[in-house]
């Protein structure tokens, strides 16, 4: 590790640059921040209660636990940014209704209440304006199909933790296969 | 820098495409292969459910791409929409060298011969264009058997009595069966049907210096991680560059025909991987663009000379639009028939290919590739909860208890059922875009219960103790990868667009080789009929090139 | 006279300005290499998460720089990739996947070893330790196999370019060599390939002296983990969480061992995809071996299995049969009946009633 002492012009500046960016780095990240790149930290926490009514938690970690909320702001943020306003205005029409209906936020109802809300907007009952045109049944299919997919899919698109639902389907993964091709 | 002027330009290196270029270079013919995709491999992608070429939700995994690719889909009350390459509706084919046969389930079936005979077995139909095809089978018989020896098939087509007549078997033995389809087997016995291995264009023995398929779990919708599929990218291409005659140009989108000012086509522009426009000049043009692109490259080619496009001059370029239908059934086992041996889809019937009584053609039936774990919770017996706490216990409880029986119902072909070009939308290079409309014809309906009714039969009769169905119709237009019949075949040109070997009646020197060329469809996976043919137009070519014939 | 004199004052004030400069980026670098991660490194989101769980993990009181280096210790490449998160950290162009390269990966293998040097010189003893050149410049290898994708699966997992760009020709004609030569003589197997880090653990430490039993009863299971590194995801999956071998001998179910070490062993070592014992790289224990894990004789570094016999057949056993000299491939390579699954009747005919 001797070279590290001979340092050159050009390497101490880029040090620098390094270091003095680092400290302006620190003094941006003071502020508070939100770990999704299109959700905000509320609609994260209403997500995260959807996701667990689709595929709930029993013996197997359920949507929340594992990462369907990460996954739809990922995909949100790319190849699903079709549907970023669909998303912004359904959330926010979810947390009318219940705020009409409840008075309390999604996340705050009881599981049976959450699951009877789900129920009307899959059916299509939902009777605010905000849900007019069958918003309410599409938006529900979207985020229902969007969250088997965060489940059920690959665990590369920030989904699947830990590759939950293919343990729990004892789906082999990664796959236990050779190449029957080692002849001594 | 100016192109050199070449004998041939292809458009497209898939199923068709590839095989032309290989016919050609090797009778010494100097040819540009255009690729509007490029060369891919497994590592891209890997086995990722959601982005494959099956399961397109967060895109294709070989292209096209969502970025600069459009189609339009009109809805049966005529108002549109765009569509995606993502999308189901959009009828996607691989973009990548070998196209559809690099993600394929690489099924290598030979068409039936009523299949060529369409009219002459079923007489005509009410609003269908069904019609018999200008070869027989008997014509295109010597260059299956090419395309099985050049590409590799496995099969024991002695085993299915519907097979059609063959010279030589299939150069490899058949694939053994995993649990579900040993099931399957011995029910189709006793069922009085006769069972066989599918034929497959992939390894079941090391052949032409690529490995066996080791039978992993996903097969298609992936590329191979071991080359063990055979598809034009590791056969026939390969073959073509090393002639040192063939250049593949991967990247470029072919825009127009350039026809010049006596109304002779002389070779097409195309925008290279950069965006700039060019021209290659050729001889002869061969469009394999498969059967939506190939229809809209030729609408597109308008001139003085041909104002409604090449070889539209009887308004039947991008008609009679046919895919597959494809009724399915589901069953549900008591015990696990998973067993994890791999890809799935080894047993099929050609029972119900022809002659049910009351039915149009027909298809045949066989097992699955298998279901991941998103696609199968996507699968409900109805009436059966599609989220919440019944579905995942149901999907935990079923994953492995689940068996599919499906199969392409021929469609019977319609004149409405069709590709133009959109007048506005354009795609990223501001090529107008392909507009798709019709439906499926109402025949169809009858022959896809009848389909559906058989497979549940079948799946009762190997144990299952709960089975549905669907149809498999799609409420618009059906075409999918499996597209075809956009540039029919036949001998009068007045009611088809390519003579019997694939030149466009109104030109000497233009050519099709893809499934544009079917005049029906069959009732199989059409990608060893698109090779056959193009070993017969290619072959064509270049013996009439050789002879001195320059297609003037 | 004017430009003299500012030339004379720049001839001081810029070695007084470098001199403040380097006193000021020492006591920020000292500082930055002695606070605890989640004042430094931890401070970037990206890498929070992966700080969380080494604080969790056995290596827990290493500091961050004891596995990946300083800023300075690590070269230009580090260097640059750090101050490219700044850049695009200020562009808000998060990225939420930092993996390290196959040459950080090394870095950090090298300070694996500055400790764990028993275990490297038990590595390098044994198949393990094999080089790409091993792999890939073999003689038999370049004309018996074919090249694909899933080479790299068990070799070369860390590989940043697929099979096309490592290796050409991509035929069995031979012989191979590599695109970039500089390849050769890394390790295929490096500790990173079975090893993770980051992950939950417990930090060893004395026992209560107080209440010397507690040596045994308040251990904390103290295993230490595996993880296999699944090239196609580039992430690591806990042994335990891999799947477990499922495998058949015709019809009968095989018993395999349920130690999760072995599970990672399996990864590599597997049947063909039937998962019929004995297929393709398949040596699960069966016979009067079955049930027992790899890791029951094999060690893991070095994979010997030699003197391994004796930890369930002492030489004073009931039996007083020397197992070791028995007629098995332990005792003599060539001989007919694979130590991984011999059975008794391998050598003693099983006489049958009626048969005689």
């Amino acid at each position: 590790m001797n070279n590290q002492d001979n340092l050159s012009r050009r390497r101490f500046l880029q040090l620098t640059a390094t270091g003095l960016g680092s400290i302006y780095l620190l003094s941006q990240c003071s502020q508070p921040f939100s770990k999704w790149r299109f959700f905000t930290n509320a609609e994260a926490r209403l997500m995260d209660a959807i996701a667990d009514q689709i595929i709930p938690p029993d013996e197997w970690p359920g949507g929340r636990e594992s990462g369907v909320t990460n996954f739809i702001d990922k995909q949100l943020a790319g190849p699903y940014v079709r549907y970023q306003e669909e998303y912004r205005k359904g959330l926010l029409a979810i947390q009318n209704s219940c705020e009409t209906r409840f008075r309390k936020k999604f996340e705050e109802l009881k599981w049976d209440e959450q699951t009877a809300f789900l129920e009307l907007m899959e059916a299509g009952k939902m009777k605010e304006a905000s849900w007019k045109d069958e918003f309410d049944k599409t938006f529900f299919a979207l985020i229902r199909d969007h969250s088997m997919q965060g489940y059920y899919g690959s665990p590369r698109h920030g989904g699947n933790k830990n590759n939950v639902s293919y343990r729990m389907l004892q789906l082999d993964y990664p796959l236990i296969i050779g190449q029957n091709r080692y002849k001594s | 820098m100016e192109n050199r002027k070449v004998n041939a330009v292809i458009v497209g290196a898939g199923a068709g495409g590839g095989v032309v270029a290989k016919e050609l270079s090797v009778a010494g013919m100097s040819v540009v292969l255009f690729e509007q995709g490029d060369w891919i491999s497994y590592d891209d992608h890997t086995n990722d459910e959601l982005l494959s070429q099956r399961t397109t939700v967060l895109g294709n995994s070989c292209g096209p791409d969502d970025k600069r690719y459009r189609r339009v889909n009109v809805h049966p009350d005529g108002s549109s929409h765009i569509v995606l390459p993502s999308e189901g509706d959009y009828n996607n084919n691989a973009a990548c060298v070998g196209s559809g046969t690099v993600t394929y389930g690489a099924l290598a079936w030979r068409f039936m011969k009523e299949d060529f005979r369409m009219k002459s077995v079923y007489g005509h139909v009410a609003g269908s264009t069904i019609e018999d095809w200008p070869i027989s089978y008997e014509d295109l018989e010597p260059f299956y058997e090419k395309a099985e020896w050049e590409l590799g098939v496995a099969g024991e087509d002695d085993k299915n009595p519907f097979a059609p007549p063959r010279k030589r078997p299939q150069p490899m033995p058949p694939f053994t069966h995993n649990k579900e389809a040993s099931l399957l087997k011995d029910a189709a016995h006793r069922l009085g049907l006769h069972p066989f291995s599918i034929p497959m264009l992939r390894n079941s023995v090391p052949y032409n210096g690529r490995p066996a398929c080791y039978r992993m779990r996903t097969c298609i919708g992936f590329a191979c991680p071991v080359n063990a599929k055979s598809g034009t990218h590791n056969t026939v291409i390969p073959v073509a560059l090393q002639t040192g005659n063939c250049e593949l140009r991967t990247q470029c989108i072919v825009s127009e025909i350039i026809v010049n000012e006596l109304g002779a086509i002389t070779g097409v522009t195309y925008f290279d991987k950069d965006k700039r426009k060019k021209t290659q000049l050729a001889d002869i043009v061969i469009l394999s663009a498969a059967a939506i692109e190939t229809a809209r490259l030729l609408l597109n080619s308008k001139s003085k000379f041909f104002p409604k496009g090449i070889g539209n001059e009887n308004d039947w370029v991008g008609r009679n639009l046919q895919g597959h239908d494809y009724p399915q059934a589901f069953g549900l086992f008591k015990d696990e028939i998973y067993d994890d041996f791999g890809p799935g889809s080894s047993i099929a019937v050609c029972d119900f290919n022809h002659h049910n009584p009351g039915i149009i053609g027909g298809g045949y039936l066989k097992n699955a590739f298998i279901r991941l774990p998103y696609g199968i919770s996507k699968v409900r017996p109805p009436g059966e909860k599609l989220w919440g706490k019944e579905h995942k216990q149901f999907q935990r409880m079923n994953f492995k208890r689940i068996a599919e029986v499906h199969g392409p119902y021929q469609q019977i072909p319609n004149f409405e059922q069709r590709i133009e070009v959109d007048p506005a939308v354009k795609d990223f290079w501001g090529i107008p875009v392909a507009r798709l409309s019709g439906k499926t014809h109402e025949e169809d309906i009858k022959g896809c219960k009848f389909m559906a009714e058989k497979a549940e039969m079948w799946l009762k009769e190997a144990g299952a103790v709960l089975t549905w169905s669907s149809l498999g119709i799609s409420n618009g237009v059906n075409a999918g990868q499996h597209q075809a019949g956009t540039c029919r075949m036949g001998n009068d040109p007045k009611t088809s667009v390519t003579d019997k070997w694939g030149r466009v009646h109104s030109t000497p020197n233009l050519f099709v080789a893809d499934g544009s060329l079917h005049v029906t469809n069959g009732g199989f996976n059409p990608a060893l009929t698109i090779m056959a043919l193009g070993f017969r137009i290619g072959e064509y070519i270049a013996t009439e090139w050789n002879k001195g014939n320059r297609f003037k | 006279m004017i430009n003299k004199s500012i030339s004379r004052k720049l001839y001081l004030l810029v070695p007084a300005i470098l001199v403040l400069v380097l006193i000021g980026f020492s006591i920020f670098y000292t500082y930055w290499n002695s606070a605890s991660p989640s004042k430094t490194c931890a401070s970037c989101h990206e890498i929070e998460s992966s700080v969380n769980i080494l604080f969790k993990s056995a290596h827990r009181e290493l500091a961050c720089k004891e596995c990946h280096g300083t800023a300075l210790s690590n070269g230009f490449h580090s260097l640059k990739e750090k101050g490219m998160m700044v850049v695009n950290h200020a562009k808000q162009d998060f990225a939420d996947e930092i993996k390290l390269n196959e040459d950080q990966m090394l870095e950090v293998m090298d300070n694996c070893v500055r400790c764990h040097k028993s275990e490297q010189a038990r590595w390098l003893s044994g198949g393990h330790s094999a080089k790409y050149k091993d792999i890939f410049l073999n003689k038999k290898h370049n004309t018996t196999e074919q090249l694909n994708f899933d080479c790299l699966r068990c070799h070369g997992m860390f590989s940043e370019v697929t099979i096309k760009e490592l290796v050409e020709p991509l035929d069995i004609k031979g012989l191979w060599k590599f695109k970039d030569s500089k390849v050769a003589d890394k390790p295929v197997i490096p500790c990173l390939a079975c090893h993770q880090v980051h992950q939950e653990g417990f930090a060893h430490k004395n026992p209560d002296y107080a209440s010397p039993q507690s040596a045994f009863y308040e251990r904390k299971s103290n295993v230490s983990k595996a993880s296999f590194y699944n090239r196609q995801d580039q992430t690591h999956v806990l042994a335990e969480d891999l799947p477990k071998l499922k495998l058949w001998e015709g019809e009968r179910p095989v018993k395999v061992s349920d130690d999760p070490l072995m599970r990672n062993c399996i990864q590599c070592h597997a049947p063909a995809a039937h998962h019929q014992a004995g297929t393709s790289d398949d040596r699960t224990p069966r016979g009067v071996h079955e049930g027992i894990s790899c890791l029951a004789c094999h060690d893991p570094h070095s994979n010997d299995a030699r003197r391994s016999c004796i930890k369930c057949h002492p030489a004073i056993s009931n039996c007083k049969l020397d197992v070791t000299r028995m007629n098995t491939s332990y005792a003599d390579a060539k001989s007919a009946n694979n130590i991984h699954w011999v059975a008794c009747s391998n050598c003693h005919k099983v006489k049958k009633p009626g048969m005689e």
